[in-house]
């Protein structure tokens, strides 16, 4: 077993009271007489948590479930209110926007303060500085003040200086989602490369593309408290599937669907109703089915696509391009089934929707969408696994 | 080792911080005693008239320079440090690290330019002949040591108070004038009128003017009794700042 690096038992985290100043001078009376606070709001119940040396965890949850908050108390920057944290190792930390930056110095000045923080000497801090700098690609800002940049250049000099430092374990709190497309991409490559190096990784992030592509565990948090931690597809479809769950409620209460004149009413996928995610095997069979209300009775053409947790397409084909018709149930109800036999998506998460048109295929009038994870061990790339075989000529090396 | 690089960082980026951006940088440390002493020594000396009561007193202006520039460095460092852990906020709720470091910075930088000062000035006043006692410099700055302890821990206990009281420090401000007044800094105990001459021992800055001025310039008695006094007032003001501070150091996040 790897070495344990974080162990949270039982951590909660509550705010007092601060809004009145006779509040924070009971508050103040309170806690020099040792005594607890009473009336405290809970962010954070809880929580057991344990990371080991190389660990990636995908730590997601809606805003305000208390994501930065058990970052915070991971880090030390935060005391818990109850239960303890112990951390062994080195930790690197980049919290929010900000990064610990003192706004009136320049950059140079504050990443030597980071440096001394992390316990850097001048002379290895001089060595690495032109790494950081390089790293930031910010240019002449490096001597600006910190307050005239903008929030994307303070996160591309905070994450530097983490690159830099190389800690036991890295903590970012949705720092991708700040800076532009190639920093991004600068960024997880340097976090894959990071963690196939044996370093661990803590990430708070709203993009489950991000947390599938980095982490293999996730945490979701809600309210506070731990909803479901495991492998990070199951936990981040749950996650999604809990969110459409509850767009889902908030459309019920929308005006009625039932007006539109393709209304698809159900979407089975194998064999499984209702709207959450479905587990198939890789080479699997796949069946989707669905049924269709036609206001006035009129043929609708159907369509089913698949497409990729991020949003790429990768497949889609209508009852229209394969000139099959839908079946008529009755005057209004209409029945569509299609069959993927050995399912070739690779292993990963994908979404499954389908679409009615109109008869003639020129307006679109329903979409319905369930997330759909292919399970399985591939290390091949990619999405689909394409029919394919290795020419070898006879002979060539007498045998 | 690591929090001594990491102190010496913090007070290195609060003495920057003080000059930063001003054309004279560390010479206006040196030239602003300066300068305030010869403010000095024209309100007493030419308005006032001031006079050292005693025979073979010294003159007013070593009197007073000897007293208020220990003085200066010990209200300086409380004023500023009060508000150390309230300015330091964006810091404190991003980065885990020892907060007193956050108040020892700008103590120390306060005793490390005035002390600074202090000798640039005495080398003046003996320059031009004013009989300070220059062997027994390094016995004053001794008196340095249980100084800064003492300022240390009231402000240690006064910045971590701050974050719950937000007025706390415009009430030092006041109290710190009060309390230069309260010791003979401007004038001698023997000034007074006896029956006030005990209170004076009740503020503990009294003594360290005293000893300076028997140690500089030979005057008055050096107040042995005080001595002790003066050691173990500052022990426990720091062991009580550090306490209180360390009891109200994990909740300064949800406070501030």
């Amino acid at each position: 077993m790897n070495q344990v690096l974080v162990k949270a038992t039982g951590v909660g985290k509550a705010y007092p009271k601060a809004y009145l100043s006779s509040d924070r001078l009971r508050a103040l009376a309170r806690l020099l007489a040792g005594r607890r606070d009473a009336d405290a709001q809970y962010v954070v119940r809880d929580i057991d948590l344990c990371v080991r040396r190389g660990e990636s965890i995908a730590v997601i949850g809606q805003n305000g479930a208390g994501k930065s908050t058990l970052l915070k108390l991971i880090t030390g920057v935060l005391t818990p209110t109850s239960g303890k944290v112990e951390v062994s190792g080195s930790v690197g930390a980049l919290l929010e926007l900000g990064a610990g930056f003192h706004p009136e110095y320049s950059g140079r000045d504050n990443v030597e303060m980071a440096a001394a923080l992390h316990g850097l000497s001048h002379d290895e801090l001089a060595a690495r500085m032109q790494q950081i700098i390089e790293f930031a690609d910010i240019g002449a800002y490096i001597d600006e003040p910190v307050k005239h940049y903008s929030s994307g250049m303070v996160v591309r000099l905070g994450f530097a200086i983490i690159a830099s430092l190389k800690p036991d374990l890295l903590i970012t709190d949705e720092v991708l989602a700040v800076g532009d497309e190639s920093f991004q991409k600068k960024c997880i490559r340097w976090m894959e490369e990071y963690l196939k190096e044996g370093g661990t990784l803590l990430l708070v992030t709203h993009s489950m593309y991000h947390a599938q592509k980095l982490c293999r565990h996730a945490l979701w948090l809600d309210h506070g408290a731990l909803m479901q931690s495991g492998d990070v597809f199951e936990v981040s479809q749950a996650y999604l599937a809990w969110h459409e769950r509850k767009q889902a409620a908030i459309e019920q209460r929308a005006p009625d669907r039932s007006g539109i004149e393709f209304e698809i009413t159900d979407l089975v996928v194998n064999d499984s109703p209702g709207n959450q995610a479905v587990v198939v095997d890789f080479g699997g069979k796949l069946v989707m089915s669905s049924r269709i209300r036609s206001r006035e009775g009129r043929l609708p053409i159907a369509m089913f696509g698949i497409v990729r947790a991020d949003g790429t397409p990768v497949y889609g084909v209508s009852t229209e391009m394969d000139e099959v018709g839908v079946q008529r149930v009755s005057d209004h109800d209409f029945r569509v089934e299609i069959e993927f036999a050995g399912l070739s998506l690779l292993p990963g998460s994908y979404q499954v929707r389908i679409h009615t048109m109109d008869t003639e295929g020129l307006r679109l009038f329903d979409t319905l969408e369930r997330g759909l994870t292919v399970r399985g061990e591939s290390r091949e790339f990619g999405l689909v696994r394409l029919p394919h075989r290795w020419n070898q000529s006879s002979g060539g090396h007498g045998g | 080792m690591h929090k001594l690089a990491l102190a010496t960082h913090f007070i290195r980026r609060e003495l920057k911080e003080r000059y930063r951006g001003s054309f004279t940088g560390f010479g206006w440390a040196l030239l602003q005693p300066l300068l305030q002493l010869a403010i000095y020594a024209f309100v007493f000396v030419q308005i006032f008239k001031a006079r050292v009561p005693g025979a073979g007193a010294p003159g007013y202006v070593p009197f007073l320079v000897v007293a208020m520039w220990p003085w200066i460095a010990f209200s300086e460092a409380i004023f500023r440090s009060t508000t150390a852990i309230q300015d330091n906020a964006a810091l404190i709720g991003k980065v885990a690290l020892p907060r007193e470091l956050l108040v020892l910075a700008p103590c120390a930088a306060s005793f490390l330019l005035h002390g600074a000062g202090f000798l640039a000035i005495l080398a003046v006043l003996s320059i031009s002949g004013h009989g300070i006692e220059m062997v027994k410099i390094p016995l004053a700055l001794l008196l340095y040591v249980p100084m800064f302890a003492c300022a240390f821990g009231i402000s240690l206990t006064l910045a971590g108070l701050q974050v719950f009281v937000r007025d706390l420090v415009q009430i030092i401000g006041q109290l710190l004038t009060l309390m230069m007044f309260a010791a003979p800094i401007f004038y001698d105990r023997t000034n007074l009128p006896e029956r006030f001459q005990v209170l004076l021992d009740l503020n503990p800055f009294t003594f360290y003017v005293e000893g300076m001025r028997n140690l500089l310039l030979g005057y008055g008695e050096f107040p042995w009794h005080g001595l002790l006094i003066a050691i173990l007032v500052a022990g426990l003001t720091l062991a009580f700042g550090l306490w209180l501070f360390r009891r109200l150091d994990p909740h300064f996040e949800d406070f501030l």
